[in-house]
């Protein structure tokens, strides 16, 4: 009954609500409750809220502020780099001139070029800062963002509140978590995690089909039967592990049934025009199902723009192997970026979710001021740039400045739990609220009474 | 639905997540334990039956708290409650209904619920309900003596009980908004030079005391970021003005010092819907007492029994147990408030119920306290099922279900313990669970910045499994963990420093593996409601400091020698101090005593309750399902076990059998308890805690795993072990395995029990439904499936045995009727292919059932 590999055209032609009406009637019968799911139909299995999404471009290794938003042609050569600026479509904003698509959308998007953190520069630490708002310490692992609002939120429908893309960061040297996990809110709470790459051609979520050889009909038959084994012990339904256990079942089949839900995870229902402007690759096609996802009810989605910083061309621009050169940007990060991000913003923007949609792309920190001996830079957290779009952000503006060598903030300083305090008063939440740790401790929202960035709000 | 519900059940945090482990009074626990041991003096007074609807009992007697009465100063005004006891056993809160006089109008006065001080002297408190009648003394000293608030026994409690000096607001370690306090006001000092030095004198106006921020912020006359926290009528604002006025004395070394504080009652039978007043006295070094009720922080361990207020107001909203946690100053003192289960239940079902052992006399006593009916005995099927999972991880067998099942010893379920315990299944499910518990992994998270080589993975794994084979004993095994000196290569156990690099980690996680104690707040300041100072926290961390390890000759291996210098300084006060266990007695720096020898002297030694505690709870919640403590690894008074006589004999019984775990194990398999149905009765659904039926409860991720392959006889490839090697057989955690991570095996990063995930989740439904793992096994051309196909097994035979090999049992009739059917019709006269489908789908639901995956 349902076979919707993404990789190819959907099986069956008559589209999807006579076989989602048929699935909805068996559904009910084996007791998940007819009304419910054809109220969800009905309504296209989004209830509508006024919440405010978040697409979160994790930026993996590092991008150099100098050679990307942060330009300091005044310097000597040796810090302002290879590239030039470019102007944008806003007066006095200037950024590298490897985003030619970017500059023309200077106007929806704000710069904070004065970020920084205390922290080593290791990319793992990083990674935490930037993703739960602080460093994991004496076994308090924090919670991505994402989850967090999970936690507070719930899900949507029949898709999970949180996804990450395509996969969680791997290996970056540190041997640390990266907090892209629900930490002490427990598993329950982990984001759900593709564990794929879009742009292969043989794409498809993990699980979230039957296996090949597995008929529809089969997968029926099995919830048939299962049901049929269990008529003897139902009184576990006393059990609440028991009942979470079903409805983690009824969540799966919801997820495998919905054809709003399963849709999302279709690229392949794109035009190639569209596919092709995000960019055929991992990071492009990341970004394009983030905003699929996001239009069917996911409330965060974080994008790793790479998964290891090793023997791969990344942000990390040490210059010598296993790391990238400083041309990579020019040649190969750069462009990626430039077009994935651009096209996510027209994207959004056409389809009237930019409003509603958070945009937030960051590294892990900036890069050493000074060019090193092998012609690349080294980890610096002293001072970089992030970069705010869409929902709640006033657009066009530069908000921080560093100093003449992009060494160190020189105005405005913003430090990562001002970030996680401005993502969280996006997502409409309290911050002044504690969340429960393990080890017997709760945990304030936001580390240091941290205030949201004013600056950027619209 | 399912995420939603489990959203909100997670949004009100448990009291475990909530509270900070607490210290301990003295007093109350002496009170506490010596009223808890005498527990059947409620079941001695309830002999009759307990008969919530019928006619109220009549009222016995009455008494007056607190017991004894001392006004120290013309501002002491005391709580009164008048206690009536019923004959059923259950007390009342009477005070409004009780009338209050004193014999002597000269030396106190009544007033309301309260008795407050004339004129120094003596007198007496007369109280009566209807015809009862009691008395109590109450004295009165220095009266005429001019009154003066103490900032050190007054105004801290009080910015403690407003919360001003809370973590969330200016007890942060970096304070909020320019105004920082000691943390609850570990240290008044501080907080008074804070007060009264900083903000060039505006916090306190001494002069004009009603214009200091410390009144003018809390009362919201200025702005104030944290609200309004009292107001100018309040006998808070009156302390500290007061105070100010007073001449706002500083904490002196002569002031009075808090000794204990005393919770009365102390421990009452309830009847749910009432309401019942406490009362906190506070007692001082110098014999000076006082009601410190309205300064007390008060915390209930078990909400849905018992909430309170932040005057000692409890309210009995259900049945259960509660325990009300009363704290003030550096004192904890608990009282333990009994809500027995308002149901009919005839006494023959606790009179009759099976009694193996001392465990199910004390687990009956509880029960029969609480009216919680016991649930009747688990079936043969149910019992070899869950003793094989429980105490080797593993399934019986076709043939071992079919023996047992036949058998008519009547001693099977004993010589099926005993067998099990011999096991070398037993062997691999133990050593796994203390490799949890060590953190044996080569994770570069766990160990810093140099991961565990295979190698040390190995010889640590190997001496694990070694103290398991030989049924070490528990306190022999932790000290040779500790103590012990020479090459990894020849004793495993020395990888433990390998994993724990300095004193700081060892300490940490010494403490909370074998005493459930968590020590990490007193690291960079005191302990903030524990009486843990960080000064007795690096005492204990420097019985750590002369390890010294170096390189071995081999990769991994370290060679570990106790140095003859070297310290661990105090970060504040940049020294070392004497080495001491936690209340121990202190050596001298220079002492040539081995440090680590006193370490495990003190901490294995029957007197130390918490390391035998700590290791009982987490055996029986291996069996049990939730520890008698819980959380499994908090062990404190402030977080009491469910039964605590259960505790103490279980505690009483190992320590005498030598810290045997085969004993202990064998002891809680042995009980009736144990061999309860899991099973509800309408009169015990609602227990989670005091063990009237079995807890279901999923199965562990590895479990589950190497379940899944036994039925299947398909195992699982785990790359670089031998082909058959179990999950749980596999020395650390960091194999791969995206069905162990998907069902939570834990990292073995943070010695926390809550680091295994036991909870269900999308991730696992979407691969058990959709994944390889199960599927691959189904479709085996190795497994037990594909051989039955080879065989021609029928259908009958097919339903027959996969109950047996998943459920452990026969299946009933009607089941094995409809599932023959469901088969046939699915595949009759279809060929092979067809029937090997429907065999495969059939075994999907089983082993994807409840019945499967939850221990039960």
């Amino acid at each position: 009954m349902f076979r919707f590999d993404a990789d190819k055209p959907v099986h069956f032609c008559d589209g999807y609500t006579r076989r989602d009406f048929l699935h909805a009637g068996t559904l009910g019968l084996l007791g998940f409750g007819l009304n419910h799911f054809l109220s969800l139909k009905a309504e296209g299995a989004v209830p509508e809220d006024n919440d405010l999404n978040v697409i979160q471009l994790f930026l993996v290794g590092g991008p150099s502020q100098l050679d990307t938003w942060d330009m300091k042609p005044e310097a000597p050569l040796e810090i302002r780099g290879p590239y030039k600026p470019i102007k944008t479509n806003v007066p006095g904003i200037e950024i590298s001139e490897i985003f030619p698509r970017m500059a023309q959308h200077a106007d929806k998007y704000a710069l904070v070029r004065s970020l920084y953190h205390t922290a080593a520069g290791v990319h793992d630490i990083g990674h935490q800062i930037m993703q739960t708002g602080r460093l994991f310490q004496g076994g308090v692992v924090s919670p991505h963002f994402g989850c967090v609002l999970g936690y507070k939120k719930g899900g949507r429908g029949a898709v999970p509140p949180h996804v990450l893309l395509p996969r969680p960061i791997g290996a970056t040297g540190g041997g640390l978590p990266h907090g892209q996990d629900a930490g002490f809110l427990g598993k329950t709470f982990d984001p759900f995690v593709l564990n794929a790459d879009p742009s292969d051609p043989g794409f498809k979520v993990p699980d979230l089909l039957p296996p090949e050889h597995l008929a529809a009909i089969r997968t029926d038959r099995r919830r048939d039967w299962r049901k049929l084994v269990e008529k003897s012990i139902q009184e576990l339904e006393s059990v609440p592990d028991a009942r979470l256990y079903d409805s983690t079942f009824h969540q799966a089949y919801g997820l495998m049934t919905s054809a709003r839900a399963r849709e999302a995870f279709e690229l392949s229902k794109e035009p190639d025009k569209v596919r092709d402007s995000y960019g055929r690759n991992r990071f492009g096609q990341s970004c394009l199902l983030a905003r699929r996802l996001i239009e069917a009810g996911v409330r965060y989605v974080t994008v790793n723009m790479f998964e290891t910083v090793f023997d791969e061309i990344t942000w990390d621009i040490h210059g010598s192997r296993p790391f990238s050169p400083i041309s990579c940007y020019r040649d190969l990060v750069g462009p990626m970026f430039d077009h994935a991000f651009s096209s996510l913003l027209d994207d959004l923007g056409q389809r009237g979710m930019l409003q509603k949609t958070l945009v937030i792309a960051t590294g892990e920190f900036g890069r050493t001021p000074k060019v090193n001996p092998a012609g690349g830079r080294d980890h610096w957290p002293g001072c970089w740039t992030a970069i705010f779009a869409g929902g709640g952000i006033r657009g066009g503006q530069v908000v921080g400045a560093s100093d003449a060598i992009g060494g160190f903030p020189k105005d405005r300083p913003v430090s990562p739990p001002e970030v996680a305090a401005t993502i969280y008063h996006l997502m409409g939440l309290e911050l002044e609220t504690f969340l429960p740790a393990q080890l017997g401790r709760i945990v304030p929202l936001v580390d240091g009474n941290a205030s949201p960035v004013r600056e950027l709000l619209a | 639905m399912g995420m939603q519900s489990c959203r909100r059940q997670l949004f009100s945090i448990p009291a475990h997540a909530r509270g900070l482990s607490l210290g301990w009074s003295f007093l109350s626990r002496a009170v506490a334990l010596s009223l808890l041991a005498g527990t059947t003096a409620f079941s001695q007074s309830s002999a009759g039956k307990t008969s919530p609807t019928g006619p109220k009992p009549a009222l016995q007697k009455i008494t007056v708290y607190p017991s004894s009465i001392v006004l120290g100063s013309s501002r002491a005004s005391q709580q009164l409650v008048v206690e009536g006891t019923y004959a059923d056993g259950y007390s009342e809160d009477l005070t409004a209904k009780a009338l209050m006089q004193v014999e002597s109008r000269s030396t106190v006065r009544i007033e309301g619920d309260r008795v407050l001080p004339v004129a120094s002297g003596a007198g007496t408190i007369l109280a009566s309900v209807g015809a009862l009648k009691t008395s109590v003394a109450v004295s009165a000293r220095d009266i005429e003596q001019r009154p003066e608030w103490s900032f050190r026994n007054h105004v801290v409690p009080v910015l403690t009980k407003t919360g001003c000096n809370m973590g969330a607001c200016h007890g942060a370690a970096a304070g909020k908004n320019g105004f920082k306090l000691t943390l609850r006001g570990y240290d008044p000092l501080a907080d008074y030079l804070v007060l009264t030095r900083e903000a060039v004198g505006r916090r306190v106006t001494a002069r004009e005391p009603g214009r200091s921020l410390v009144l003018l912020k809390p009362t919201l006359l200025v702005p104030h970021a944290g609200g309004r926290r009292f107001g100018v009528d309040s006998r808070e604002y009156q302390v500290i003005s007061q105070w100010i006025a007073e001449g706002i004395k500083p904490p002196q070394d002569g002031d009075r010092r808090i000794e204990g504080i005393r919770i009365e009652p102390a421990l009452v039978k309830l009847r749910p819907g009432t309401r019942q007043q406490l009362v906190v006295t506070a007692v001082f070094n110098d014999g000076y007492m006082e009601d410190v009720t309205s300064w007390v922080r008060f915390e209930s361990t078990n909400a849905g029994t018992a909430s309170v207020d932040d005057r000692g107001l409890v309210e009995l909203k259900g049945s259960g147990e509660a325990s009300i946690t009363a704290m003030f100053l550096s004192k904890v003192a608990v009282a333990t408030l009994v809500v027995p289960f308002q149901q009919q239940i005839s006494r023959d079902r606790f009179e009759q119920a099976p009694r193996a052992n001392y465990i199910d006399k004390l687990a009956l006593a509880k029960l029969e306290i609480l009216n919680l009916e016991p649930s009747g005995p688990c079936t043969d099927g149910e019992f070899i099922r869950r003793a094989y999972l429980d105490t080797t991880g593993t399934l019986p067998s076709i043939d071992a279900v079919k023996e047992f099942l036949h058998s008519g010893n009547r001693d099977k379920r004993q010589a099926l313990i005993e067998r099990l315990l011999a096991s070398e299944a037993y062997v691999d499910y133990w050593s796994y669970k203390w490799a949890d518990l060590l953190l044996l992994s080569d994770n570069k998270a766990t160990s810093g910045n140099k991961k565990l080589n295979p190698a040390a993975v190995r010889s640590f794994y190997n001496w694990i499994r070694a103290s398991v084979q030989e049924n070490k004993p528990w306190d022999k095994m932790v000290r040779e963990l500790l103590t012990s000196t020479g090459s990894s290569r020849e004793n495993g156990a020395l990888n433990f420093y390998q994993i724990h690099k300095d004193p700081i980690r060892v300490t940490e996680n010494t403490t909370v593996a074998f005493m459930g104690l968590r020590l990490t707040c007193a690291r960079c300041h005191n302990h903030p409601l524990e009486k843990w100072t960080q000064v007795d926290y690096y005492k204990m961390a420097n019985l750590f400091a002369r390890v010294r390890q170096k390189a071995g000759d081999t990769p991994g291996e370290i060679v570990v020698v106790n140095a003859v210098s070297g310290d661990i300084d105090h970060p504040r006060l940049n020294k070392a101090l004497p080495p001491a266990p936690l209340d121990g007695e202190e050596i001298a720096l220079d002492s040539p005593q081995e440090r680590r020898q006193i370490l495990a002297n003190w901490l294995t030694s029957p007197q130390n309750r918490s390391f035998s505690r700590t290791i009982v709870n987490r055996v029986w919640a291996n069996f049990m399902g939730r520890g008698l403590a819980d959380p499994v690894d908090d062990i404190r008074s402030t977080n009491p076990p469910s039964n605590e006589p259960l505790m103490n004999a279980l505690v009483e019984d190992f320590v005498k059998n030598g810290y045997d775990l085969k004993h202990l194990c064998r002891v809680i398999l042995t009980s009736a308890t144990y061999q309860r149905s899991w099973k509800t009765t309408p009169a015990n659904v609602n227990d989670d805690r005091y063990f009237s039926h079995y807890q279901a409860r999923r199965l562990p991720a590895e479990v589950i795993l190497d379940a899944v392959s036994q039925v299947t006889q398909v195992p699982t490839d785990f790359s670089g072990f031998p082909k058959g090697t179990r999950a749980l057989q596999l020395p650390d955690t960091s194999v791969d395995s995206y069905f162990l991570d998907a069902f939570g095996r834990p990292q073995r990063a943070a010695t926390c029990a809550c680091e295994r995930e036991a909870q269900p989740n999308l991730r696992q439904a979407l691969h058990v439904i959709n994944g390889e793992t199960i599927n691959q096994k189904l479709s085996s051309q190795d497994g037990w499936i594909a051989a039955a196909l080879k065989r021609n097994l029928p259908n009958p035979e097919v339903v027959e045995a996969l109950y047996l090999a998943s459920y452990s049992r026969y299946p009933t009739e009607s089941e094995h009727s409809e599932a023959v059917r469901s088969l046939e019709a699915a595949s009759a006269g279809k060929g092979p292919k067809v029937r090997q489908e429907a065999l495969e789908d059939f075994a999907w639901a089983m082993l994807t059932s409840k019945e499967f995956v939850f221990n039960h």
